[in-house]
């Protein structure tokens, strides 16, 4: 009795065991993922196309691109895109059979159904012809063959077609897949936004948008659509979250001219007029950057951070107007020659030239430095702004002058001789009182300037509502200059400098850095080798 | 006084044996929901995909274009003044039906059935019109609303 | 009335079939679980033929469907994962409680006079049970399948005379191919379960025939099958229904890749009951190695009749018996487990 009594209770706990054990394998059941793709028509023409590529071999993993697309789920077959009349640009009878195929779709195929896009494609300075700037004349340093597959390569973004559309679709929208998700990777945009010219890529990555997206992104869904007004999917941004994404305030575009406040490529930088008449003043993309801006971030922040951007921006015209005050100085007074043939200049000293030395500062200080500079601002790379920016747009005007000081020039003679910390500031200078960040109790008590020059933040403040009165920053930014202007102790942190906290954690450090100096004195500067040097003076 | 201790006990045996009888039968009825659900087939809420079907200045007034979709006909007939596409399955008995551009309508071979082109039952047998799928009409595009199939050979 | 009525149509006496189920009696000594242990394969069994037959609804049995169905009882049908990982786990339960309940067996010395034949029924369940388990582990069709079914048929070419056509018979073809898999499914499905079966019946019988062998050392008597022991037997299901519900979840079986005959991949390995064999196979030469091999399996299966030779006294052949029992599970397990861990 007693035996079959545990027996009985151990039929009821392992019921239950079993009853729990049950429910864990359906709670597995339903978190079951049962993803599967979903099967597709391949319609008459395609079909035909598709057994005799696969036949010959011809370009077969396209087609299984094709076969993953939206597009084959919905019908969109070869046809639809590669569709030509007899007399087309690209028409050609296709190998053994009796089928007229357009070689190459153009954005007037694509036209047919995304008209919003390329017609926002056609208004952006993504499709601007590249062709119509003189710099553009690179065979003269670049013979045209290596521009075949330099600049023409990237440059095709905004071709110029036979049939009158412009643009290439698929520089982005890899085909024939036409992935979301390969459009949005970053690296697409860094096919061509990447190097010493122009380096996005490499800002982004060094960005803390890059990174979030580095650790985190390969679980990110990026093939997701964005035309409906609603939150941003992603927890960092990708390119073209900011410049092309929508958001609950802001339409998509494939316009990225249409959230870009600054023409900050050009050798000056300039607020932008591209495209007024549909996309308002420059005020008002820099507003809707913004809205994209505020998905992730507090006004504040943005407010802040795109002034001091934009103050970049302007300091690198001061810099820029000494290069050409030089650049022009040598090319009149015969230092340097432009070129040229049949009586006609074919280089500017304020933009190419590429023989003499000073052409090519003043180039670097344009086209590679000087937008590192400037981007690297906008788009959180530091580094960029710092030692690919600002440190060799410097050297170069180092080395300009120098260059001048030694082919005779008085004035860069005076200059080189000269040993005022000043020398390196020939050039009005834009400022504002602390950064983004956050305030730094000690950071702002180091630099010359501010020490040096009592009516340092006049100055700036002076050369700021120019800036200001001219158009070239808002009046909300004005107003918040001016904030940060009449407030100035506090966001230098000059304010809290003497406070007996600051000065007691900054004495600690000082200790160590006494210790630090020490060590490096001893270890390296003092030390004398007993053995003698192998060549003697 | 002793019956009345005999009837208590019997009553508390009895709450324990249906006490762990219920719960076996909890346990076999969960046990066995398992495998019928694995038995059923599973019923999937339908869900859609726009399919495109031609383009409205390829297909005149009067005329009708037959493409196949998952494997059956399908008619986008140009009504002059709108499109309509209209599955090639008759709804008499399942037989594949064809257009007849003279006479404007459909025909079925089986038993002589016959539709117009706006899927009516002219003469014949069928019950019923013939199906027609939702039609979008985008700018120059002809789309019509398919079933999304899975992809693999249990669909 | 109505009972009359049945009982006069169907003459079937309700009350015999009740003693003839829960009438036996059980000696004392199996209220100990350990000692129990042959209940678990006769509760594996039905269990295995219930899962089996709802893989049948949706496994298909050819070349091009094989893998793809099993996938799709996996990934796609509701609790498909949870059927598969039931046989795929009440498989292995099987052997291993088969290889306790035989060791049980063994060691109380239960198969001596008269019980011989029944460990023979016993030794012949356990092949069937792993031929069983080969053939329907190569229906996954997966590559660890595929080329386990290539290696595991072309050993039976070394069977001396009868080897090749025996293997011809087994594969239906000269390779491993379509006629295999429908020859493995119908030997999986349908004449192993039935052979099983039978065999069962036989094992019971005798079983039942002869009761239940009491071993010396323990307390002498009987108590009822039911309730105790049946009860015993409700217990273990649930507890086993519980357990291959949870591996199924914790440990689901894989899917692998898909069987390509072109290509073997570079780590094959048997199923791990296999290992012993495996390992012997691919130290000595493969003649050499079948025969250890077929030398074991009929030292087992004759080892009944084989012991009373060995000594008159019936004390010094425990003792032989219990000696060379542990030496043959001391090889055993260290040939597993040596093969376990060993990377080739």
């Amino acid at each position: 009795m007693e035996n079959k009594n545990i027996t009985q209770w151990l039929i009821g706990v392992f019921s239950l065991v079993m009853i729990v054990s049950l429910m864990i394998v359906a709670g597995y059941e339903v978190n079951k993922t049962k993803e599967q793709g979903h099967e597709i028509d391949v319609d008459k023409v395609s079909a035909r196309c598709i057994t005799c590529h696969e036949k010959e071999n011809i370009a077969v993993k396209q087609i299984h691109a094709w076969e993953e697309s939206e597009h084959a789920l919905m019908g969109i077959g070869c046809n639809e895109c590669h569709e030509a009349k007899e007399g087309d640009f690209d028409a050609f009878y296709c190998e053994n059979s009796d089928m007229l195929v357009g070689r190459h779709p153009t954005p007037k195929d694509c036209e047919e159904c995304h008209d919003q896009e390329v017609k926002e494609f056609a208004n952006s300075k993504h499709a601007h012809q590249f062709w119509l700037f003189a710099n553009a004349d690179r065979a003269t340093f670049e013979n045209p063959i290596s521009t075949r597959h330099g600049c023409e390569q990237c440059h095709q973004i905004g071709n110029l077609w036979p049939d009158g559309s412009v643009g290439e679709c698929d520089a982005c929208h890899s085909k024939h897949s036409f992935d979301l998700a390969v459009a949005r990777q970053p690296e697409t945009c860094g096919e061509c936004h990447i190097g010493p010219d122009h380096p996005h890529i490499e800002i982004y990555n060094e960005s803390k948008h890059g990174n979030i997206f580095k650790a985190k992104g390969s679980d990110w869904a990026m093939d997701y659509h964005t035309d409906n007004f609603e939150p941003i999917p992603i927890e960092a941004p990708v390119c073209a979250t900011c410049h092309m994404d929508g958001n609950e305030t802001q339409p998509m575009t494939h316009d990225v001219s249409a959230r870009l406040a600054w023409e900050s490529q050009s050798p000056w930088s300039y607020r932008t007029v591209w495209d007024e008449e549909n996309l308002g003043s420059w005020d008002m993309k820099r507003g809707r950057m913004e809205s994209i801006c505020q998905s992730c971030h507090a006004p504040d922040f943005v407010d802040t951070y795109l002034l001091t951007a934009d103050l970049v921006n302007l300091q690198y015209n001061e810099m820029r107007r000494n290069f050409v005050y030089w650049t022009k100085k040598l090319t009149n007074n015969g230092t340097i020659d432009r070129l040229k043939a049949n009586g006609e200049f074919k280089s500017n000293p304020v933009l190419n030239g590429w023989d003499e030395t000073p052409e090519h500062e003043m180039y670097y200080a344009w086209h590679h430095e000087g937008r590192r500079f400037r981007h690297g601002a906008e788009m959180m790379g530091a580094d960029f702004t710092q030692w690919h920016g600002v440190w060799e747009l410097q050297e170069d005007m180092v080395e300009l002058i120098t260059w001048a000081a030694e082919h005779g020039d008085h004035e860069a003679e005076k200059w080189v001789i000269s040993n005022h910390p000043s020398k390196f500031v020939p050039y009005a200078l834009y400022d504002i009182p602390g950064n983004a960040w956050g305030i730094g109790a000690k950071t702002n008590t180091t630099p010359f300037v501010y020490n040096e020059y009592s009516d340092y933040w006049d100055r700036v403040k002076a050369n700021v509502k120019t800036a200001y009165e001219k158009g070239l920053l808002t009046k909300d930014q004005w107003n918040l200059w001016m904030d940060r202007y009449e407030n100035k102790d506090h966001y230098l942190g000059l304010k809290y400098a003497n406070d007996p906290k600051v000065v007691e954690k900054w004495d600690f450090y000082k200790e160590r850095n006494a210790i630090d100096t020490k060590a490096f004195k001893e270890q390296a500067v003092q030390l004398k080798l007993p053995g003698k040097p192998f060549y003697t003076k | 006084m002793v019956k009345k201790k005999k009837v208590k006990l019997n009553r508390r045996e009895f709450f324990k044996k249906t006490g762990y009888l219920g719960i076996i039968a909890l346990g076999i009825g969960a046990f066995l929901k398992n495998i019928f659900l694995y038995i059923s087939p599973e019923q999937k809420e339908k869900t859609y995909h726009k399919y495109l079907v031609g383009k409205k200045n390829q297909i005149l007034p009067g005329k009708a274009k037959e493409i196949t979709i998952q494997g059956k006909p399908v008619f986008v007939v140009n009504q002059g003044t709108e499109f309509k596409v209209f599955s090639g399955v008759c709804t008499h008995l399942g037989c594949i039906i064809k257009w007849e551009e003279n006479n404007d309508g459909f025909y079925c071979p089986c038993h002589q059935g016959f539709f117009d082109k706006s899927g009516r039952v002219v003469s014949g047998p069928p019950p019923t019109p013939l199906t027609e799928f939702p039609v979008v009409e985008e700018k120059n595009l002809i789309y019509i609303q398919v079933e999304d199939k899975k992809k693999g050979p249990w669909a | 009335m109505s009972t009359t009525w049945t009982k006069t149509r169907i003459p079937i006496d309700g009350g015999k079939i009740k003693e003839a189920m829960f009438g036996e009696k059980i000696p004392l000594h199996m209220k100990n679980w350990v000692l129990a242990m042959g209940t678990t394969p006769f509760i594996l069994f039905p269990l295995q033929i219930i899962t089996g037959i709802l893989l049948a609804l949706y496994f298909v049995p050819s070349v091009e469907m094989a893998y793809e169905s099993v996938r799709h009882i996996s990934q796609d049908i509701r609790y498909g994962f949870w059927i598969r990982g039931i046989h795929h786990w009440g498989a292995n339960l099987m052997v291993i409680s088969l290889f306790l309940h035989m060791m049980r067996v063994f060691f109380t010395h239960s198969y001596r006079k008269p019980r011989e034949i029944n460990w023979v029924f016993g030794f012949l369940l356990l092949s069937l049970t792993l031929t069983i388990s080969f053939t329907g582990y190569s229906l996954t069709y997966n590559q660890v399948s595929y080329w386990a079914a290539t290696v595991g048929t072309n050993l039976v070419k070394e069977i001396p005379l009868i080897g090749g056509f025996v293997l011809s018979l087994l594969r239906g073809s000269e390779g491993v191919t379509a006629h295999t898999l429908t020859r493995f499914y119908t030997l999986h499905v349908w004449i192993l379960p039935v052979v099983i079966s039978l065999i069962i019946g036989a094992h019971i019988f005798l079983v039942r025939s002869h009761g239940v062998s009491e071993p010396d050392g323990f307390e002498k008597g009987h108590y009822d099958f039911y309730p105790g022991h049946f009860y015993k037997i409700i217990v273990v299901t649930l507890f086993l229904i519980s357990l291959l519900s949870l591996l199924s979840v914790v440990l689901p079986p894989g899917l692998g890749e898909q069987a390509d005959p072109a290509n073997t991949p570079l780590h094959i390995k048997p199923e791990w009951y296999f290992f012993p064999v495996f390992l012997i196979l691919r130290f000595v030469p493969l003649q050499l190695g079948l025969a250890i091999t077929g030398l074991a399996i009929v030292l087992m299966i004759f080892w009944p009749f084989i012991e009373p030779m060995l000594s008159k006294k019936k004390k010094s052949r425990t003792v032989i018996a219990n000696i060379i029992g542990c030496i043959a599970i001391v090889i055993l397990i260290t040939l597993t487990i040596f093969e376990a861990f060993s990377i080739i």
